[in-house]
């Protein structure tokens, strides 16, 4: 017992000394970084699978605290708060640690957080210069893919940028519907229930960069592997996912398979490499989503078979342009195909999105924003004008943390 | 299997040996700005440094892109001016980067600011101050006398960060000190002419410079610090300068001179870029053709 009181009285004694003299001046100690995010909107319709409604609303208001934990890990929590159909909702998007002084370029990032795939994804909606993310990652990731899991990431001592990590996480956003509430499951016993697997996500990606002049660049490979990600056959949970979208407001993917590829890059450019007035960014990225169909297990053989039916895939272009540090402009593009299962059948469906903004910033700090989507869908989407106004203004108050390239 | 087991182990070995031997050979320097990436050239010339700012860029704001994570990643020590200038991009850096020897004050990490005793600092700072520090300005570069306290701070981390080398860095220190002290009382006697004058400025990019040499900044610019300058901000200072007593308009090189151009020729006062830091016009190559070019830029607007 002496002993250990000793140990403690030690370590009170060093953590003492440290106060003074290591965390004296680190305003992370005794104040983390608190910062908030106002985010509301008028849209005069709505875009499919995306989290933003019809009408007036509230878009991510989020309320986020991190800080230093100690030398070795750091904390972040971020909750976001959501209205919707009159109730409000409480989600936690973040909650992770990190590790800071791991050897040899490797961290460790455990908790709940945003998956490092593609380019879009671990970056913050607040900072997307337009309202909703594109139609891919609507689809295919369920606008942003944040879950509870666990990273290791590695960054090689190389003068060209190169970092890779591995992920895995719990997944129960990603799975494909199991069809407990579908009548005609309940015929087979055998379908009644899906056994999902407990761990579901598993992802690879690898990133690399550097400078061209006065540009950056960064183009990355992603893999995640779902294995909650197949269809079973005759569901049509797809379908009514896709049509309550925004009623249930779950976050969760609308469509999902075995197998994702994403390809990303992203080019920035500045006068000078002075992004004080000007400067441009353009970034695009391509999904691939494979091995959704339905096993065939022994019934409905001839019906479907995983061959015949094509891969699903988005992708998107985006330009954005800062004119002054009062104004900025962008131009995006994307594309999505994807398969719906019909009973027996798959049915294609095709998403076209040209969209433009407007914004104008009176300070690094508060933006609103002048969308325009022309929306452009085949079959089931379910488009009732294809003309989409949205007003937003998205404002941040705190200590606001520092942004991702 | 022995044999081979002995082959990948002596392999390793060896990677691990030249591995460490090009490291301790050479000290990888990171310098938030071009200013710290002179000093450090002055105080380790055989260091590998790398500046992740040019005089032609906003240090406000940086992308915490690529390329500076990579050269963080490999960086021993990172030299930055420090007061939360960085704040916008350096943490993201360090978190990106994953490099535990540039962390922390404790370790590689140098911040200027804490050597010195910065100017205007505020005990409490709101937004809707504009964008403020209330660790002071940071833009202490242009301070003499603190630059040589901030040499003498950078050569103690070099020394703690490489002790092998402790006796160059310390020669080094001495001979810069030299020159550096020597320098000063020159400057100081050819700046005479400006003490007195009065200037309208962007931003407190050079309020070390002014207090040193004696100018006095009437007004800003910016409406409010990192605010661009508005039209009714504009025509404000336009009403100011009809007293007649300003000398004329100070912009930094990585600042936009639209607003400086356009009271300039309205008010009939001289707009002047001044370099930033090295880099900044071609007579900066380092800190001391810096200060003779900033003061000879001033005494010819004085003049005109």
């Amino acid at each position: 017992m002496t002993v250990l009181n000793q140990r403690i009285s030690c370590v009170a004694a060093a953590c003492a000394l440290f106060s003074t003299s290591a965390f004296a001046d680190n305003p992370t100690l005794t104040n983390p970084a608190i910062s908030a995010v106002l985010d509301g909107y008028y849209q005069n319709t709505e875009r499919p699978m995306a989290e933003r409604g019809e009408g007036f609303g509230l878009g991510h208001t989020e309320l986020a605290m991190s800080a230093n934990i100690d030398d070795m890990f750091y904390g972040k929590l971020t909750a976001v708060i959501e209205m919707h159909d009159g109730e409000t909702e409480l989600g936690l998007e973040e909650a992770f640690i990190q590790t800071l002084a791991m050897p040899g370029g490797f961290s460790i990032r455990a908790g709940r957080f945003l998956s490092d795939v593609g380019y879009l994804n671990n970056q913050h909606v607040h900072t997307d210069a337009f309202s909703d993310r594109p139609a891919a990652y609507r689809a295919f990731l369920g606008s942003h893919y944040f879950d509870d899991g666990v990273r290791v990431n590695y960054v090689a001592p190389t003068d060209l940028y190169w970092t890779m990590g591995l992920e895995s996480f719990k997944g129960d956003n990603m799975r494909a519907a199991g069809g407990e509430s579908d009548e005609h499951f309940e015929e087979h016993d055998d379908h009644a229930e899906r056994d999902y697997k407990n761990i579901g996500i598993y992802t690879a990606y690898t990133k690399i960069g550097g400078d061209i002049g006065h540009g950056s660049w960064q183009a990355g490979l992603s893999y995640m592997r779902n294995e909650n990600g197949r269809m079973v056959e005759g569901e049509h949970e797809d379908h009514a996912a896709l049509e309550a979208g925004h009623d249930d407001h779950s976050h969760s993917a609308t469509f999902t398979g075995e197998n994702t590829y994403i390809a990303d890059f992203v080019y920035k450019w500045a006068p000078n490499g002075n992004y004080k007035y000007q400067h441009l960014t353009v970034s695009g990225e391509y999904f691939k989503v494979t091995d959704f169909a339905p096993l065939e297990d022994g019934h409905d053989t001839d019906v479907h078979s995983a061959d015949s039916v094509d891969d699903m895939q988005g992708w998107y272009l985006s330009g954005v342009y800062q004119l002054s540090p009062n104004w900025s402009t962008g131009v995006r593009y994307g594309e999505t195909d994807v398969q719906e299962l019909h009973g027996d059948h798959f049915d294609p469906q095709k998403l076209k999105e040209t969209e433009v903004s407007l914004a104008w910033h009176h300070s690094h700090f508060s933006t609103v924003r002048l969308q325009y989507t022309n929306q452009q869908g085949t079959n089931y989407f379910g488009i009732e004008d294809d003309n989409v106004l949205t007003l937003q203004y998205v404002m941040t108050l705190g200590a606001h943390g520092a942004h991702q390239f | 299997m022995r044999i081979n087991s002995k082959l990948v182990k002596s392999a390793i070995a060896a990677v691990v040996v030249s591995y460490s031997s090009i490291a301790s050979a050479e000290l990888n320097i990171f310098a938030c700005e071009p200013e710290y990436a002179a000093l450090a050239k002055e105080l380790a010339p055989s260091a590998r440094i790398y500046s992740a700012t040019t005089a032609m860029q906003d240090p406000h704001q940086v992308q915490a892109r690529p390329s500076l994570i990579a050269k963080m990643r490999q960086a021993d020590i990172a030299v930055c001016a420090g007061a939360d200038l960085e704040i916008g991009w350096l943490p993201m850096l360090q978190m990106k980067s994953s490099n535990a020897k540039v962390r922390s004050t404790d370790q590689g990490l140098f911040y200027a600011a804490e050597q010195v005793e910065t100017i205007d600092q505020l005990k409490s700072v709101d937004r809707s101050m504009g964008d403020v520090h209330a660790k002071g300005n940071p833009h202490l570069h242009f301070s003499p006398e603190r630059m040589l306290q901030v040499a003498q701070g950078l050569t103690s981390k070099l020394i703690a960060i490489d002790p092998d080398s402790k006796a160059s860095y310390e020669s080094a220190l001495k001979s810069f000190s030299h020159k550096w002290s020597a320098a000063i009382p020159v400057w100081e006697k050819k700046a005479e002419p400006l003490k007195g004058k009065k200037v309208i400025a962007y931003h407190s990019s050079f309020k070390y410079l002014f207090t040193w040499v004696g100018i006095e900044q009437v007004a800003d610019l910016e409406p409010k610090p990192g605010l661009p300058p508005s039209s009714s901000h504009l025509a404000s200072l336009l009403t100011r300068t009809e007293a007649g007593d300003v000398m004329a308009i100070i912009v930094a090189s990585y600042q936009d001179e639209r607003g400086a151009n356009w009271l300039g020729e309205r008010a009939n006062l001289p707009v002047q870029v001044l370099p930033m830091s090295v880099g900044g016009n071609d007579q900066s190559q380092d800190l001391f053709s810096l200060y003779d070019s900033v003061l000879d830029l001033l005494l010819d607007v004085s003049t005109r």
